[in-house]
């Protein structure tokens, strides 16, 4: 078995007398596709904000291939491959889909310097077009990213995510407002992507639907705990599971 | 036919140079909130500047406009940006209009009593060579003005759309939290801003101060009328607050010559009215929501 890509070391995290998140620990292989569920309150974004580095943990730590996130900015987690989408749009309504794209790669290339007097899209023009078209947003290449239907601007979040060519994604609520038309197509692509590119995801996502069909592996929390793990099907037949979140 | 080419081209000469300060508010606005009511006095006071250059260094004119352009992008951009906007944009935005109003005064009042209450004349920039346009006379000064303003937007215009660092100032200036963690340097990008603002002003100050004489109450008169061009324009827009400005100065001109020059000065304020009750939004500028 390959060495885990993101490991979670008994994270609890405490606001005032509340523990939302209590010594949760897991691994995250390359090319997995972990879903993290559990109804509202059960940690899960706090869990991820932790692991993002946007919140500080009250105990534990994580390791992005081997090395600890401690202390490191959240601009900086893309340095350690490290990529996300938002569970709010995300992307810079004013400015083109392709500028949009570019943004989500340029900082991390370059010096001070040749940021200023550089190239303008720091040679990035036609990796992010590549995204661009494996989205299928070609269409919408100069349109800006603002008049984009929400499902498109999530396609948008998510080609942003992998423009920095990050070795794992985090996706906050993915799934969230997007039609059923599009959340097909976006499940598609990521699919596909992680298929072609072994990219590892970690999914936070409500939609049942969405996250049975895309994850390999599921670990549902419950007032900070995580109470199961498993694939989608031992998920689906775990009763504890079906009792407290898929009112079964 | 000969008298309005030469209002026209005079109006938008002047109106150029409104721009460039009503570029200046909108640039401030965007990047973090800020209503600058002392644009005006930011307009008026480069002059002053390159004038101590001039009588007190014994500096010639171009060296003294660099002089002047440096205290400028030292006192009006980062000074201001880190002893007054920094500290007052946590309380809101309408503390920081009230301080930037006091500022303003503070400025125009302190330029009295450092340099005197009476017009000072500034050296010209350009000859003052008067050209015969089909009747007209159209000064080179104007377009000299013209040129140097639309020039220095339309550089703005070009940099903020084709550089890196353009790219990151307006996704700075559209959703700083997500800029931030894309690894943007938001804090330098408003810097760059506050900068390019003081810059803006110190072109506007030598470019106007040969016309209307240096006098430390030159931007009251200044800072509204770029108000209201931004306004006018649109305030999220820079190429509305460049239309914005050329507007106001055509109009400034035309109303002075066939309507009233006593009621010239009340001719945007209605233009501002107008505007804010049909389409508050500005000329070419976009509706915004802001959650409070």
């Amino acid at each position: 078995m390959n060495a885990p890509i993101l490991s979670v070391r008994n994270i609890s995290k405490q606001f005032g007398g509340i523990r939302a998140v209590n010594n949760v620990s897991f691994d995250v292989r390359k090319g997995e596709i972990l879903g993290l569920i559990g109804p509202n309150g059960s940690g899960k974004s706090t869990l991820f904000n932790c692991i993002l580095g946007q919140l500080k943990p009250t105990e534990g730590h994580c390791e992005i291939n081997g090395k600890s996130t401690d202390g490191v900015r959240p601009a900086d987690l893309s340095l350690m491959g490290v990529g996300r989408t938002f569970q709010q749009l995300s992307v810079f309504p004013k400015m083109s889909v392709l500028d949009n794209v570019i943004l989500a790669g340029q900082e991390h290339e370059g010096t001070m310097l040749s940021r200023l007097f550089g190239k303008s899209d720091a040679g990035l023009t036609d990796k992010a077009k590549q995204l661009i078209e494996f989205f299928r947003l070609t269409p919408y290449l100069d349109t800006e990213a603002g008049s984009l239907s929400y499902g498109q601007q999530k396609l948008v979040d998510a080609a942003m995510a992998f423009m920095a060519g990050p070795g794992i994604v985090l996706l906050d609520e993915p799934a969230g407002g997007v039609n059923l038309t599009m959340l097909a197509h976006l499940k598609d692509r990521l699919m596909t992507y992680n298929r072609d590119h072994g990219t590892t995801f970690v999914v936070i996502e409500h939609n049942m639907e969405f996250v049975m069909s895309l994850c390999t592996r599921i670990i549902v929390l419950a007032q900070g705990e995580i109470i199961a793990e498993g694939s989608p099907d031992e998920i689906r037949s775990n009763q504890m599971v079906i009792d407290a979140y898929l009112g079964g | 036919m000969a008298e309005l080419i030469q209002i026209l081209v005079s109006g938008l000469a002047a109106g150029s140079i409104y721009a460039l300060a009503a570029v200046g508010f909108t640039l401030l606005w965007q990047a973090s909130q800020t209503i600058n009511f002392a644009q005006g006095e930011f307009v008026m006071l480069p002059a002053f500047f390159v004038l101590v250059g001039v009588h007190f260094l014994g500096l010639p004119l171009w060296p003294a406009i660099f002089f002047g352009l440096l205290l400028s992008l030292l006192i009006l951009g980062v000074a201001f940006k880190r002893l007054i906007v920094e500290p007052m944009l946590p309380h809101g935005t309408l503390p920081l209009v009230i301080a930037t109003i006091a500022l303003g005064l503070l400025l125009k009042e302190s330029v009295k009593e450092f340099y005197g209450a009476t017009a000072q004349p500034f050296p010209a920039i350009f000859p003052q060579t008067v050209y015969n346009v089909m009747g007209a006379s159209v000064s080179l000064q104007d377009i000299c003005n013209l040129a140097v303003s639309m020039l220095a937007i339309g550089g703005l215009q070009l940099f903020l759309s084709r550089t890196r660092t353009g790219r990151c100032m307006q996704a700075s200036a559209q959703n700083p939290a997500v800029a931030e963690i894309l690894g943007v340097n938001v804090k330098r990008m408003v810097l760059y801003t506050f900068l390019i603002n003081a810059a803006l002003a110190t072109i506007a100050s030598v470019l106007i101060s040969p016309i209307y004489l240096a006098k430390f109450s030159n931007g009251e008169t200044l800072g509204l009328v770029a108000f209201i061009a931004a306004i006018v324009g649109g305030f999220n827009q820079i190429r509305g607050a460049l239309v914005g400005g050329l507007l106001i100065g055509v109009i400034d001109n035309l109303s002075a010559v066939y309507i009233s020059a006593e009621y010239r000065a009340a001719m945007p304020l209605l233009l501002l009215i107008a505007i804010i009750l049909l389409r508050p939004q500005g000329l070419l500028g976009t509706k915004e929501g802001r959650s409070v």
